[in-house]
């Protein structure tokens, strides 16, 4: 990696939102990119992100002004009192900046901290060492959502103080199958973003058609050594319960087991199973076809050398992710989490939301004020014909089998 | 230690004297000694606990008593097996590389020995992440990896992802910690030994042998130690420069820990590893005694 293009990395990183979950890449590349213009002086502009406390800055917004501006605000609107902070644990450059100083500015908020988690088991694990009452609102992935609500570490939403709750597609609220006994898991969350998992290829490399995942196990061997593959156990089990057409959330022996011999067939032809920079080695071509996020893949189409990429969202089905909003049990702030969480899903608020972030939203209102341009990309918003086909992943990579299974996948992954 | 100095001194000790400095080394053994064992022993004993115990409803811990994680473990052997050899050649390989360097360094170096020294400090300054994701543009198909793939005609020769591309990044991330102890024996090392060796008609090898190998050892011993135990445990090189082919013991524990939390079947594995970490080291403590107590005898 030449200086042009260390300088690039961190142009693309500062101008685009970071995959969330390519958060150690990103903090490795901004810690690098902080090096950098500490040893050269000036040369990189200092356009380096801040990962993590970008918006923890304590910003001088004058809350008596910022009080009656509130007021005028008319929409669907409860009323709240503000506690004047604001909590929030989430991840990284995970909420639009301007967003943020519009809410502050709205609800006379003056303190505004933002602390980062990496993973959903640090929050967890922050949240069992004894963090509750230490922060208002967080954005867990809604796989999380039993685990959280059964120790206690999230409450029951009041969804007559959110009414822009009432633009969210239920499909998303309903994240839970509200006739299951899980469906009471519904009432603790606010969706925020969703996105898939799917095929990424270099369609110069990759001429065959690959829609499917039972085409992209079909075509695998002919890209011997050229596939990069997420190290998520949860992710890469979506592909061969789909392909065999079962829940991607099966836990079915028989099911599994199948898979687990589709798993086998792959393992070594996999170049590497890489979460962090899996856009990286598509880029230099060492991959060429892989079962990937969307991160990274966005930024590759629209640079000149690498828009023959492409992501397909498989239509024989794949998982969604959804991170979602909650309000941790015992806020410090509850007020301001409300009028948090209401703004946050304002429709105009909710499309640039996802215009930074290019993660889909789940507001029906938002989606129609989104750039087209976005609306129509695959890798953000799902294709109508992989649509109904999406499953949402729930939490059951605990499953022994599932682990058993994974396991033998990443101990022979390669020859 | 300066307690035991001050009561070796000449002056009369009297029972209250002895009173108070009995006090004192144990004050000052206080801070050492809790700290063993809160950040040592504690841990330990909740890890082994852990490792009986069952898995919780929601993920971590629940309690009982089973040895059903333990035989998981002899079930899969293999991270044990990947992670022991890349640590026994990762040490072996810094042994060799660092052994010369530190000889040259300490003898030979003169007035740059300084310079030397804060050359190998030097990256240390950059956080070991970023030194580890250098390596991949170095060894990758755009570096070192791609350019031997041409020369040798081959386009699919690679090196990250292969076994050898993982210890070049342990060997690069050890490496001082092996050559600063050999280093530090050298250093003080009784150059007139070696002349004497020479008068007395030893060749080459044999004053190495006989001579500097034996004068080096306590540091050779650390050196390989420091080095041998975080290689033992790596996690990120392996998964970094391995492209995740190559599954070692931090692997698996990630694995246990954080993606199935299954906190007893992780902690039977870290027990394991600290397991093996002790027969190692002891078969390599008892070895090396054991040369230098046959060779005391042969030269007496």
């Amino acid at each position: 990696m030449d200086n042009n293009e260390i300088e690039r990395v961190i142009q693309r990183m500062s101008r685009t939102p970071l995959s969330r979950r390519g958060f150690l890449y990103a903090s490795t590349m901004s810690a690098a990119a902080a090096f950098l213009a500490a040893c050269s002086g000036s040369s990189t502009n200092s356009a380096a992100p801040s990962t993590a406390a970008s918006a923890a800055a304590p910003s001088a917004a004058a809350p008596s002004a910022a009080a009656s501006a509130g007021a005028s605000a008319a929409a669907a609107e409860a009323s709240y009192a503000p506690e004047g902070s604001l909590f929030m644990y989430n991840w990284a450059d995970y909420v639009d900046l301007d967003n943020i100083e519009a809410f502050k500015a709205k609800y006379g908020i003056s303190e505004f901290t933002y602390d980062t988690y990496a993973s959903n088991e640090e929050m967890v694990t922050k949240l069992q060492g004894g963090a509750t009452g230490l922060y208002d609102v967080g954005a867990p992935t809604a796989e999380f959502l039993p685990s959280l609500v059964d120790q206690e570490f999230i409450q029951k939403l009041d969804f007559s103080r959110i009414p822009n709750a009432a633009l969210i597609n239920p499909q998303f609220q309903h994240f839970y199958d509200p006739a299951s006994p899980q469906g009471k898991y519904n009432d603790y969350h606010l969706p925020k973003d969703w996105g898939t998992t799917g095929i990424a290829l270099r369609r110069k490399d990759v001429p065959d058609e690959v829609n499917t995942w039972k085409q992209f196990f079909e075509v695998a061997p002919k890209y011997s050594g050229r596939i990069v593959v997420v190290k998520s156990a949860g992710d890469v089990l979506t592909a061969p319960l789909k392909a065999l057409g079962y829940s991607l959330n099966s836990v079915d022996p028989k099911e599994l087991n199948e898979a687990r011999e589709l798993l086998r067939g792959l393992a070594p032809h996999v170049l590497a199973l890489d979460s962090d920079t899996y856009d990286q080695k598509l880029r230099t071509e060492e991959a060429v076809l892989g079962l990937t996020w969307t991160g990274g893949v966005v930024d590759m189409r629209e640079e000149e050398e690498t828009k023959d990429t492409e992501y397909i969202v498989p239509e024989d089905g794949t998982l969604y992710w959804m991170d979602t909003w909650v309000i941790f049990t015992d806020p410090p702030h509850p007020e301001a989490s409300y009028a948090f969480l209401n703004f946050i899903q304002q429709p105009d608020v909710q499309a640039k939301e996802t215009e930074t972030n290019r993660y889909a939203t789940a507001n029906d209102e938002a989606k129609k004020l989104v750039d087209p341009a976005i609306l129509n990309d695959p890798t953000v918003f799902v294709p109508d014909a992989a649509f109904a086909n999406l499953e949402g992943a729930h939490d059951v990579s605990t499953d022994p089998l599932r682990v058993e299974i994974w396991e033998e996948f990443v101990s022979s992954v390669g020859g | 230690m300066a307690v035991t100095a001050s009561a070796e001194a000449p002056r009369p000790t009297t029972r209250r004297r002895d009173v108070r400095q009995g006090l004192l080394t144990a004050l000052l053994l206080l801070p050492a000694s809790l700290w063993y064992l809160i950040l040592l022993v504690l841990p330990l004993a909740i890890v082994l606990l852990f490792s009986f115990g069952e898995r919780g409803k929601t993920g971590g811990y629940a309690p009982g008593f089973t040895l059903d994680n333990y035989a998981a473990v002899l079930e899969h052997p293999d991270p044990f097996i990947t992670s022991l050899t890349l640590a026994i050649s990762g040490t072996i390989l810094c042994l060799l590389v660092g052994l010369p360097l530190a000889y040259y360094i300490a003898t030979r170096a003169g007035d740059r020995k300084g310079l030397f020294i804060i050359l190998l400090v030097i990256p240390f300054w950059t956080s070991f992440l970023i030194r580890t994701y250098a390596w991949l543009m170095i060894l990758g198909p755009e570096g070192l990896g791609g350019f031997i793939g041409d020369t040798i005609g081959q386009p699919s020769f690679r090196i990250l992802g292969t076994e050898f591309g993982v210890l070049t990044g342990l060997v690069y991330g050890y490496l001082p910690l092996m050559v600063f102890p050999l280093y530090v024996t050298l250093e003080r090392m009784d150059r007139t030994l070696v002349e004497a060796s020479k008068d007395l008609g030893a060749g080459r090898w044999a004053t190495f042998r006989q001579i500097t190998l034996p004068i080096a050892l306590p540091g050779l011993i650390t050196g390989s130690i420091l080095v041998f135990i975080p290689m033992m445990g790596e996690y990120v090189i392996p998964e970094i420069l391995g492209y995740g082919q190559v599954y070692t013991m931090g692997s698996a524990l990630v694995l246990r820990f954080l993606e199935a939390r299954n906190w007893p079947a992780g902690a039977a594995y870290a027990a394991g590893l600290i397991i093996v970490m002790l027969v190692v080291i002891t078969v390599y403590l008892w070895f090396t005694n054991r040369g230098r107590r046959t060779r005391d005898v042969s030269v007496i």
